[in-house]
């Protein structure tokens, strides 16, 4: 019986679909998506390179100069981040000792190349 | 004049085109009612009619050590008994085309498509047909006996066999609706068990043997064999809206001819989804039961209901005659 | 009608994973049942191996979506308490209320899937559509519907903000009136009872002898749960407790399901509302100590067991596991024997099949219809000679 008076009361009210892409998927703030770098924060250190579990970052000339714990520092290494390999763990993130790195609510990455990477 | 006219009624309007249409529109409002109901969207409007020129130009696969030529025309076949069968169904006031005993004429014709599924999972050399074509039959053997008997006391009651002229005896007494209640519920469950839809679409049990008959078809066989069960829920429904809800009659006559066609038109339309919406109901809030279950039941419950409708009809009868 | 050979599986509609089963059938009652369950397997053992630990909890994630928490937490805590470090409350609870939300969201799914396999479509929408609340919930604390990531070797990774906890705690009591609905539809639907009641019947004792754990036990009445028999994480101080039946059937299966669920309701309820404050972690050494643990945790789908021996590096040496399905699946092959054709799907869907999780690799050798498994020393010596044979052409 309660499933008859459900039946019936769905079909009088408005569906629960989420009519994409007229209305938008709301996405929470924690969620894991697209892999950002803060250049301005790096130091360079490789430990997002060695944590990561799917090997997708590996680490590029760059030498610039990084204020870290108030002096400024000469530093020569970057990471660069294979976006489709990576699996979005948040080890990365996790493991940076400045917050240089960091995964934002960015769900939808498309590509023409199999390497798209992240500067 | 005359033929001309008769032509137009079977090919235009309301015959084959219409036909086609109205099917189209059914399949539409089921599946958009089914999905309403489980709180989701449902298809647009013109989905059953994309689907069905898809299929009509999708690849035709033909499995190895098939007859071919039947696997053909058989879809075919079922589709000519089903239009068939409609044209004899009182749609906008009698059936220009009926006759006495349209009715056992109309019912044989709609058994028509099982007997092809049968035949199409029979010759399909596939394991999950060949079950799935067994289950049609043994499906067929239980509900048609009540389906007949139920679709029966009605023309025990109006005394004639023709469909056309039980609609018209309902204009001058009551519904058989309220007459009979028992054999519009037996009707219908019927109906449903015909069309293959839950709680009895067990030959074509998607978790269990796949598709059943259906698997091995393709193409144009898939699409047409598809209209044809579409074309089989507007006769049916129409059908029963005619046996026991009255057909297009309204209970006075209305004097100028045209003016109680279009008022029949549109009660025709407003009783088969009525049926409609009764019948996509039952295949929303059930889930599927196995043929052993169905043999059970049939043969419990809805047999011996039917046969006590036929007993209490006949003593009416005799009391009506003898009054 | 002589005997058929059916092949369900390995693509087949009524399954969500490959499996083969030969169902040897004498018209619709089953005769017999011959199965193989190597199709998933992935080598995820081996590639553990390889992995220090903070790099293997992604790894060992991935073995299953829907339990995916289970064996991160299993292989975590196996490795604190062979280095011997207490993770503080505070994680405690957090692990907890991840763990009973994965529970729930995977009951929620199987009803579903139940429902599906006995054509009743419309249960399987609403309860996803139920679903769809619990995972909102755990996008919002670990950031993403299944894989969550929360687990460190030492703690969790994400600490919980009070607007996650009180968005959570709203959400709790629509879930409790539609899970209270599931159960009055259980045993009031007409369908599900005739299709759940009398199906697959598993006596006790069969139960205790084949070793079925989880649900399916539990539903004959075997009354062995580990959170209960062996507590870990805060189960010791949430109150709840087992839910047993005797039926045995499908249909006490999934009363012991929709119950299961209800008391992982009430435990994520005590854990958010009394959350300790304090630390998330703690630092743990680099490499564990040389010694072997035996880790048990109980799964959506019953006893999950890791074995893991280390050797004083930061790796381990040999990582074992034993899924539940794994467990189940004798059980299956006994309860199918004189069913019908039409009850495979109900019967298999109900110890909740989770193929991911299950595979090992079995072997059929071809030249004299032998089985066996295959060992890693048996797998070089064939590799090198296949190495070798194509280097000479």
């Amino acid at each position: 019986m309660s499933v008859i008076k459900e039946m019936f009361f769905n079909l009088i009210s408005k569906p629960i679909t989420i009519l994409y892409p007229k209305e938008k998927v709301p996405i929470p703030g924690a969620f894991r998506g697209r892999v950002f770098l803060i250049d301005d924060k790096c130091i360079g250190c490789s430990k997002c390179s060695l944590v990561c579990p799917a090997q997708c970052i590996s680490m590029v000339e760059a030498p610039r100069e990084v204020e870290f714990k108030g002096k400024k520092l000469a530093r020569k290494k970057k990471p660069l981040v294979k976006l489709f390999k990576c699996i979005r763990c948040g080890l990365c993130e996790r493991h940076c000792p400045t917050e240089a790195i960091y995964l934002k609510d960015e769900l939808s990455i498309s590509g023409t190349d199999r390497e798209v990477v992240m500067t | 004049m005359d033929i001309f006219l008769t032509l137009v009624y079977v090919f235009l309007f309301p015959g084959f085109l219409f036909l086609l249409a109205y099917a189209l529109i059914l399949e539409f409002l089921d599946r958009k009612i089914e999905a309403r109901m489980q709180h989701r969207v449902g298809p647009p409007f013109l989905q059953p009619f994309a689907d069905l020129i898809k299929m009509l130009g999708k690849e035709v696969i033909d499995p190895d050590g098939v007859d071919d030529k039947i696997f053909d025309t058989a879809p075919l076949v079922a589709l000519a008994a089903v239009m068939t069968a409609y044209l004899y169904v009182p749609l906008i006031g009698n059936s220009p085309l009926a006759f006495q005993g349209d009715l056992v004429l109309v019912l044989y014709l709609l058994t028509l498509p099982t007997i092809v599924l049968f035949l199409m999972g029979w010759m399909s050399r596939n394991i999950f047909s060949a079950v799935g074509g067994i289950r049609v039959v043994t499906q067929m053997f239980i509900y048609e006996v009540p389906f007949f008997l139920a679709l029966l006391t009605p023309a025990l009651m109006a005394g004639t066999w023709s469909i056309s002229e039980i609609a018209a005896w309902q204009q001058k007494h009551l519904w058989f609706m309220f007459l009979q209640p028992i054999g519009f519920v037996v009707a219908l469950i019927g109906l449903q068990a015909k069309l293959e839809r839950t709680p009895f679409d067990i030959p074509e049990a998607e978790t269990e043997i796949i598709a059943g008959p259906w698997t091995e078809l393709t193409g144009r066989r898939l699409a047409i064999m598809h209209l044809a069960i579409d074309i089989s829920l507007v006769a049916g429904s129409a059908l029963v809206a005619a046996l026991f809800l009255g057909g297009p009659m309204t209970p006075w006559v209305i004097v100028p001819a045209w003016l109680s066609w279009i008022v029949g038109f549109f009660l025709f339309l407003a009783k088969t989804l009525a049926v409609l919406l009764i019948l996509s109901s039952i295949k929303v809030a059930t889930g599927r039961i196995r043929i052993d279950q169905l043999n059970d039941i049939g043969w419990k419950y809805i047999a011996s209901a039917v046969l006590v409708q036929v007993a209490i009809v006949l003593v009416m009868n005799y009391f009506r005659v003898s009054a | 009608m002589t005997e058929v050979i059916i092949p369900i599986g390995p693509h087949h509609p009524a399954l969500k994973e490959p499996v083969n089963f030969k169902v040897i059938a004498d018209g619709e009652k089953i005769v017999r049942l011959e199965l193989d369950i190597s199709y998933n397997h992935r080598g995820i053992e081996k590639a553990a191996e390889q992995r220090d630990f903070i790099r293997v909890l992604p790894l060992l994630e991935r073995v299953c979506g829907i339990c995916s928490h289970s064996h991160s937490t299993a292989f975590a805590k196996g490795i604190e308490e062979i280095m011997q470090v207490e993770i503080p409350p505070r994680a405690q609870y957090i692990r907890t209320i991840i763990a009973e939300l994965e529970r729930m969201h995977s009951h929620l799914l199987w009803l579903g899937v139940a429902a599906h396999e006995i054509g009743f479509n419309t249960l399987f929408m609403w309860t996803w559509r139920d679903r769809e609340a619990v995972q909102d919930t755990l996008e919002e604390m670990s950031g993403n519907r299944v894989h969550y990531g929360m687990n460190e070797v030492g703690g969790v990774r994400r600490d919980l903000t009070p607007s996650q906890v009180n968005a959570a705690l709203a959400r709790l009591p629509n879930l409790e009136e539609r899970i209270k609905k599931y159960a009055d539809m259980v045993n009031n639907q007409e369908t599900m009872l005739i299709r759940f009641r009398g199906v697959g019947k598993l006596s006790k004792q069969e139960a205790l002898k084949y070793g079925a754990v989880g649900p399916t036990a539990r539903a004959s009445g075997v009354d062995y749960d580990i959170r209960s028999d062996d507590p870990y994480i805060a189960y010791a101080e949430a109150p709840w407790k087992v839910v047993t039946d005797t039926h045995g059937d499908v249909y006490g299966r999934t009363c012991v399901r929709i119950g299961e669920l209800g008391e992982s309701l009430k435990i994520v309820r005590y854990c958010l509302e009394h959350l300790p404050e304090g630390p998330i972690r703690v630092t743990t050494p680099k490499a564990a100590p040389k010694g072997e643990i035996f880790s048990r945790y109980e799964a959506p789908r019953g006893e999950l067991a890791h074995f893991i021996r280390t050797n004083g590096t930061d790796k381990v040496e040999r990582l074992d596991i034993r899924t539940p399905t794994l467990a189940n699946w004798t059980s299956v092959a006994i309860c199918l024997v004189n069913q019908n054709l039409a009850d495979i799907p109900v019967i298999v869907a109900a110890i909740d099949p989770c193929l991911s999780c299950t595979s090992r690799i079995t072997v059929v050798n071809d030249y004299d219809r032998t089985e066996g498994v295959i060992t890693l020393d048996e797998l070089r010596i064939r590799n090198r000679a296949r190495n070798r044979r194509q280097e000479r052409c």
